[in-house]
């Protein structure tokens, strides 16, 4: 491969210069953000919550272990770019940077990763665009008017990435509940977990109303995790207060905050948000301590919240809100990955947790 | 949970002498265990027999014992001091050993003692097989498939049913021996019937083979709430078949995919859980097959290991410490991540660059073993490089190692020593790229994951791209993106026709501004804020000034544990940066293996986990601009890296370079010597044979003979005769030309020797003893047992001694550290060498005396005066208890090797032993090298002709004591005219059944066997290998009989003493 030239503008004005692999016209631009997960890159692409996202990784190495359709969180790849220190590039059949660029997706390499995640720590988390180009001024020509335009785009993204139309998956425990999931860009490990647990499992559009989860009448509720700010997504919030108290309803990440505010709490956005796969939680619920997988970049105000709201669930690095419980709405949701895809399967009791509740 | 409320005195076991496979790393866990209970305002009593820890160092713990490790002893101690707990987990396997024999003993029990960290039923879990085995059975782990074979018949069916290839274990058999793998059924059969022979209950396990298979590691830590961490994951550059300690790893492992590795951290919870560890560290490591991903466990061990060093290293988590404070009741989520402030320990490190291990190996000093890796570990050291790619760190822990500033020269190809694993292997992954081979090849080859080698091929690729064309500011930066030294790149240039040297790549780099970045090793990937001062160098960031306080120094740290400079170094490193810290001084450690307490991050002001090479010491010191470098305290490597730092304009602290090379270079230094009027040995040099001859008639047969320009006393040999002279050059002589003459030096025959660490400064000096050697001359100082105070020279020869030796630091104009070497011969005093740094005795001594020898060393080097110092207060002679150096070789590791003593050091590892007088010191420091002192049996002689009529009393000694002799002909027809009944035995070559036959049979309690003359010293080597393979006692020396018989007498009288520091 040519060594060619590319830059991650941010919206700032800082200028990266790496190498580029990928193609003329691949131009992306997109929130960016880092995860310092070490392994899962593919996980993380598929992940619809990394919608419009540029994702940075803060392990140098990436595709070393190369790619698996199987690993897949979800049918396409959501992410705008992919940044890293060093792709593994090197002659195989197939690899995690050629099913990138297949898929359209840039490729930034050979750029100070660390300086680039002290800066979004620092300053917070920011737009940039991924460009090709012979220089920095031209690349930042280029990186506003793509900056520009990107902004432009709907605001609901829980919408732009959930399923349009109900899908219907059997389960694979036939005494257990039927579950219907609101798909605000949900994993496909979730609803592994589920089926493995369910009888059916049902997945509704993210802007399903109360009525046609109802007629469903399923044993329990999922709110699955999803990209962008909990504000833009619309119809939720009112589904779900409308349900509460009538299923036990479970949310985890952008299901977590559309439940904290269909409950009345209030959301907020974190500096940098949390991407990685070892925030440690303290669950008062299974009172246990755990390593969870994260990927979030707002958060549940805990003041906000009313009285019959526990926090079940707080983050140990920045005591946040990770998780919250209210028995008499019968609702819990947490703000980390219990079904993983990438990181530790060591929360995955709370799906265990949710089943029981449905019952 | 805060800590236990009972707790008020805990007892931390250490883990004895350094030895293959348990190294430095147990004093790095004790130590921060240590500081971290004392932290907590526990009263800390520690027991250790290692004197060359910095954990024995009298500031570490309330109170130290230096005592063995063994059931008698640490009961004694234990009904001394009545601890509430003891914690076996930090002390490696002779702790955990310990710990079970004490329960078992009912010795716990009765002094109403728990243990923390580990339970007897959590340790036996892990080590029993069958029961570890059945517990991976309850959590549906797998693990290699394996029978016990008692019969040839059985072996046959179970190769049947497990299939090939098929690794044989003959059980009780020593050093492996018997052990192998087999390819085929006719292997195999050849090899189970030798295994069956071999071991001695007639059994061989059998086990499925999982050669080639990928090998991880996983560093975990559980509190008593449940909370399980992986603090690191590691993987091994060498598959399996290599044991992990002798293979290249790579922390956090690269090739797994998240699935793989989730998998793989859920195995070992439910392990960890299953075990039943309740708190602390544990390792368990796993095979993978490459093929099908198919996943089995190896092994486990349930206490802070090896890796745990390393891990902690790699990561920032401090594992020791925080294993210690977990055992006294503290959970992970009360504890402080130390490196952020802010974050709490129950986390999981992230890492944003790549960490290497490169294991150092010592085959060459060990002639007979074939430089073969296998099960068995056989590294003495290691080194650690980090880097932000696996190309960068892999490249300078390459350098690390100190073989060369290149990384990985070329080499010619050999096709077996890629093949079959070795300690020069990856030299030759490198050459078979060089060499035309692609990754499929050399896969097919070596069994090394394709990831690794596509990382080794890019190296080359790179290296092949250096010696083309103009080297640009893109390419020179490129290439040291990867890690490549300004030697290797002017290497590369050269190769490729271009003149260049490393100077003027450096030049190059400086005028084009591409300096090394030192980025903090942070724990969290630059998540969280840091400004923990722990720094390794990377060329894939651009360098930006960090404010250290003023006044700093840098301190050069020892680099990987070699034979000849281990630990001892690093005590005096780390022991020495308190001293320059109360003087108002911040300290700058450099260091490179990950072992030490030196490279522990909150041991200085800050750390650079660098090579300890020309170029990154260089870089270092330019960046931090410190007052000046320090190359005292880490032996010869910062002696040796001296000269060119002061050429480089930086400037050395203590010491000039001008006193360094008087008493390094051999001829001023006997110039010097002649000066003073020392007596020295008569020497000469010899540019071939006829030369040799003309000297040796000047200087008188023995003459010792040394090629020049070789370190540790490699080739050194004893020649007695013209004979022996003229054999001596026809095997080296390929070695010895007009450049490099052979060094002759009279021997002193006979003669004592001693060790002196005398510190100075301008206007004073502190003599910290006299070591007198327990072995005569002939035998490496690192190598003779020692004893403080002398027992055998006179108080004139003493008090000579240290006239000398202050005189000469006197002329050397020393300030610092100076360690002499003298010989007593006929009343004579004979000046042998001077080291012009602190020496591995500084420890031994300082501990033997009480005197703070390091810190007085650092007063000379920062030019504290006389009045400042008061050194009268310093007398040695003052030291009440006898204390006695021991001595731990690894002969057992190196099958095939010759365990005779001479003047190439072939110890690994240290006891001391204190009493209130000789025999008992003697006595301790023989029981905690693990030697064995029978009470009765059969003693062999073998003694050359010299020490027949010497050694007579000491035989007739022995037969009052109820021994029953056998000799060799010639040393039982001297003893029966000398009315000593005696069984006379034949030699090897004298027909069968020999005396090797009957120490091999088990009737030989201990041996006593001198010999001199090469040929000799050959045909007697069967008896010392078979004495080292069945661990017997076996003595080479008549001096080393003499005490070894005191010691025997001293175990029959059964009394003995314990005492702290």
């Amino acid at each position: 491969m040519t060594h060619r030239q590319g830059f991650l503008v941010l919206e700032s004005g800082e200028t990266y210069s790496g190498l580029w692999r990928g193609k003329e016209g691949m131009d992306r631009a997109g929130e960016v953000v880092f995860n310092t997960s070490h392994s899962g890159y593919e996980e993380m692409a598929t992940d619809p919550s990394y919608f419009g996202q540029i994702l940075v990784l803060t392990a140098p190495q990436q595709g070393n272990y190369g790619e698996n359709d199987e690993w897949w969180e979800s049918s396409k790849i959501w992410i705008e770019g992919f940044v890293c220190v060093e792709m593994q590039q090197s002659e195989r059949e197939t690899s995690w940077q050629n099913k990138l660029n297949k898929h359209g997706v840039p490729i930034l390499c050979d750029i100070d990763t660390r300086q680039l995640v002290l800066l979004l720590r620092d300053r917070g988390t920011q737009m940039g665009a991924l460009v090709m180009a012979d220089s920095p001024g031209a690349a930042a020509e280029k990186a506003k008017t793509l900056i520009a335009a990107k902004k432009k785009i709907e605001r609901d993204w829980a919408y732009m990435v959930s399923r349009k139309k109900e899908e219907t998956r059997p389960g694979k425990n036939p005494r257990g509940p039927k579950i219907a999931v609101l798909d605000f860009g949900c994993k496909e490990n979730t609803l592994r977990e589920l089926v493995a647990r369910a009888s059916e499992v049902r997945i509704f559009p993210s802007r399903a109303t109360a009525a046609e989860i109802r007629a469903y009448n399923p044993d329990g509720i999922m709110l699955s995790n999803g990209p962008g700010d909990p504000l833009d997504v619309e119809v939720a919030t009112e589904t779900v207060k409308d349900l509460l108290g009538w299923r036990f309803i479970f949310g985890i990440c952008m299901g977590h905050q559309i439940l904290g505010r269909a409950m009345g709490g209030k959301t907020y956005k974190l500096k940098f948000g949390h991407r990685g796969s070892n925030h440690p939680i303290k669950d008062s619920l299974l009172n246990r301590i755990y390593m969870t997988s994260q990927n979030h970049g707002y958060a549940v105000d805990q003041d906000s919240l009313p009285k019959s709201v526990q926090v079940t669930h707080v983050n140990l690095n920045d005591h946040t809100v990770a998780g919250i419980y209210d028995p008499s709405k019968k609702a819990l949701s947490v703000q980390f990955h219990p079904e993983s895809h990438p990181g530790p399967h060591d929360a995955a009791g709370l799906f265990d947790f949710f089943v029981r509740q449905t019952q | 949970m805060p800590r236990k409320a009972n707790l008020k005195k805990v007892v931390i076991l250490g883990s004895g002498p350094i030895v293959i496979g348990q190294a430095c790393e147990f004093d790095y866990s004790g130590t921060q265990a240590c500081k971290a209970l004392m932290k907590e305002g526990l009263e800390v009593i520690l027991i250790n027999s290692n004197p060359a820890t910095i954990m024995t160092d009298p500031e570490i713990a309330s109170r130290v014992y230096i005592e063995p490790l063994k059931v008698a002893y640490v009961e004694k101690i234990l009904e001394k001091e009545r601890p509430d707990a003891v914690i076996p987990t930090l002390g490696g396997q002779t702790a955990l050993n310990l710990a079970l024999d004490l329960d078992k003993a009912g010795i716990l029990k009765r002094l109403n003692i728990e243990l923390l960290g580990a339970t007897p039923d959590v340790i036996r879990a892990a080590e029993d097989r069958e029961k570890f085995r059945s517990i991976l059975d309850t959590v549906g782990a797998k693990y290699p498939k394996s029978h016990m074979v008692r019969t040839f018949e059985q072996g046959l069916a179970v190769a049947e049913e497990i299939g090939f290839p098929l690794i044989l274990r003959p059980n009780y058999t020593l050093g492996g021996g018997g052990g192998g793998v087999a390819y085929s059924m006719e292997e195999y059969k050849t090899k189970i019937a030798q295994g069956l022979h071999e071991s001695p209950t007639s059994e061989v396990l059998v086990e499925e083979s999982i050669l080639g298979w990928q090998e991880f590691e996983l560093e975990v830590m559980r509190d008593k709430a449940g909370t399980f961490v992986v603090i690191c994951s590691i993987e091994n550059f060498d598959p399996c078949g290599v044991h992990t300690g002798d293979s290249i790893t790579v922390a956090p492992q690269q090739t797994l995919s998240d699935a793989a590795y989730q998998a793989m951290r859920d195995e070992a919870r439910e392990i960890i859980e299953a075990v039943g560890v309740q708190t602390g560290g544990a390792n368990i490591q796993f095979a993978v097959n490459p093929a099908d991903g198919m996943r089995v466990v190896i092994e486990m061990n349930p206490r802070v290991s090896r890796s745990s060093a390393l891990a902690s290293k790699a990561t920032g988590f401090p594992i020791a410490k925080i294993a210690a404070l977990l055992a006294v009741g503290y959970e992970l989520e009360e504890l402080r991540n130390d490196i952020t402030g802010t974050t709490p320990c129950c986390y999981e490190p992230a890492l944003d660059y790549v960490v290497t291990k490169i294991p150092r190996f010592a085959f060459e000093k060990f002639p007979g073993t074939k430089d073969q890796l296998s099960t068995q570990m056989r590294s003495v050291g290691e080194v650690m490089g980090i880097g932000r790619t696996f190309k960068e760190s892999f490249n300078k822990a390459l350098v690390s190692l100190e073989k060369n500033e290149i990384g990985a020269p070329a080499v010619a190809l050999d096709d077996s020593l890629l093949t079959f694993p070795n300690s020069k292997r990856v030299y030759h992954v490198f050459q078979a790229f060089r060499d035309g081979l692609s990754v499929a090849d050399v896969v097919a080859k070596t069994q090394i994951h394709p990831w690794f080698l596509e990382q080794v091929e890019e190296l080359v690729k790179t290296e092949r791209d250096l010696a083309t064309g103009e080297l640009s500011d893109l390419r020179l930066r490129e290439a040291k993106k990867r890690g490549f030294s300004d030697t290797a790149i002017a290497q590369a240039r050269t190769i490729g026709g271009f003149k260049s040297t490393a100077d003027e790549i450096r030049q190059l780099r400086w005028r084009n501004k591409i300096l090394p970045a030192y980025l903090r090793v942070d724990t969290c990937a630059g998540e969280f804020k840091s400004e923990t001062p722990y720094f390794y160098s990377t060329y894939h960031s651009i360098q930006e000034k960090i404010p250290f306080a003023k006044p700093m120094i840098a301190l050069l740290g020892s680099g990987p544990n070699r034979i000849g400079q281990g630990v001892e170094f690093d005590y005096s490193c780390v022991r020495s940066v308190r001293e320059f810290q109360r003087n108002g001084f911040k300290v700058a450690m450099i260091n490179s293996n990950p072992e030490t307490v030196s490279t522990d991050y909150d041991t200085s002001d800050a750390l650079f986990f660098e090579p300890l090479v020309f170029e990154n010491v260089l870089e270092i010191l330019n960046f931090i601009q410190p007052k000046g470098f320090v190359a005292q305290l880490g032996g010869q490597t910062p002696i040796n890296l001296a000269h060119r730092l002061v050429k480089a304009g930086q400037n050395l602290l203590g010491s000039t370079i001008e006193s360094i090379d008087l008493a390094e270079d051999r001829g001023l230094f006997a110039k010097i010597c002649t000066e003073l009027n020392f007596k020295i040995p008569r020497s000469g040099m010899a540019a071939n044979l006829e030369q040799a001859l003309k000297i040796s008639a000047q200087i008188d047969f023995p003459v010792i003979c040394r090629p020049s320009y070789v370190l540790g006393g490699r080739r050194m040999e004893i020649v007695e005769s013209e004979d022996e002279l003229k054999a001596y050059f026809d095997r080296h002589g390929a070695a010895i030309t007009v450049e490099a003459p052979c060094l002759m030096d009279q021997f002193l025959e006979q003669a004592l020797e001693v060790d002196v660490d005398i510190v100075r400064g301008s206007d004073w000096s502190v003599i910290g003893g006299i070591i007198e050697h327990i072995e005569a001359a002939g035998v490496h100082s690192g190598d003779s047992m020692g004893v403080v105070p002398p027992q055998r020279l006179k108080e004139e020869a003493c008090a000579r001694i240290e006239d000398l030796s202050r005189r000469l630091a006197d002329r050397l104009n020393v300030m610092g550290f100076l360690n002499l070497q003298l010989a007593v011969k006929d009343d004579e005093v004979y000046m042998l060498e001077a080291n012009p740094r602190s020496s591995r005795s500084v420890p031994f001594i300082a501990k033997a005396t009480g005197i703070p020898l390091v810190d007085l060393g650092v007063k000379g080097i920062i030019g504290l005066k006389r009045d400042q110092v008061k050194p009268e207060q310093y007398d040695w002679h003052k030291t009440k208890k006898v204390s006695v150096k021991g001595v731990v070789f690894p002969f057992k590791k190196f099958p095939d090797s010759d365990s005779i003593l001479g003047p190439e050091m072939k110890s690994t590892g240290e006891t001391m032993g204190r009493g209130d007088d000789y025999p008992e010191a003697l006595l301790k420091a023989v029981i905690a090298c693990d030697l064995q002192l029978p009470s009765e049996g059969e003693i062999f002689l073998s003694l050359r002709e010299k020490d027949k009529n010497d050694l007579l009393p000491l035989i007739q000694e022995l037969e009052g004591m109820g021994y029953r002799l056998s000799a060799t002909q010639g040393t039982a027809g001297f003893l029966k005219s000398q009315g000593i009944d005696c069984e006379p035995i034949k030699k090897v070559h004298e027909g069968r059944p020999h005396c090797v036959d009957r120490i091999r049979s088990g009737q030989v309690a201990f041996v006593i066997n001198t010999t001199s003359g090469r040929r000799s010293i050959e045909a007697s080597f069967g008896i010392r290998r078979s004495c080292v393979d069945y661990s017997i006692p076996c003595i080479t020396e008549s001096d080393a009989a003499k005490a070894f018989v005191i010691a025997l007498k001293k175990r029959l009288q059964g009394d003995f003493s314990v005492s702290s520091l």
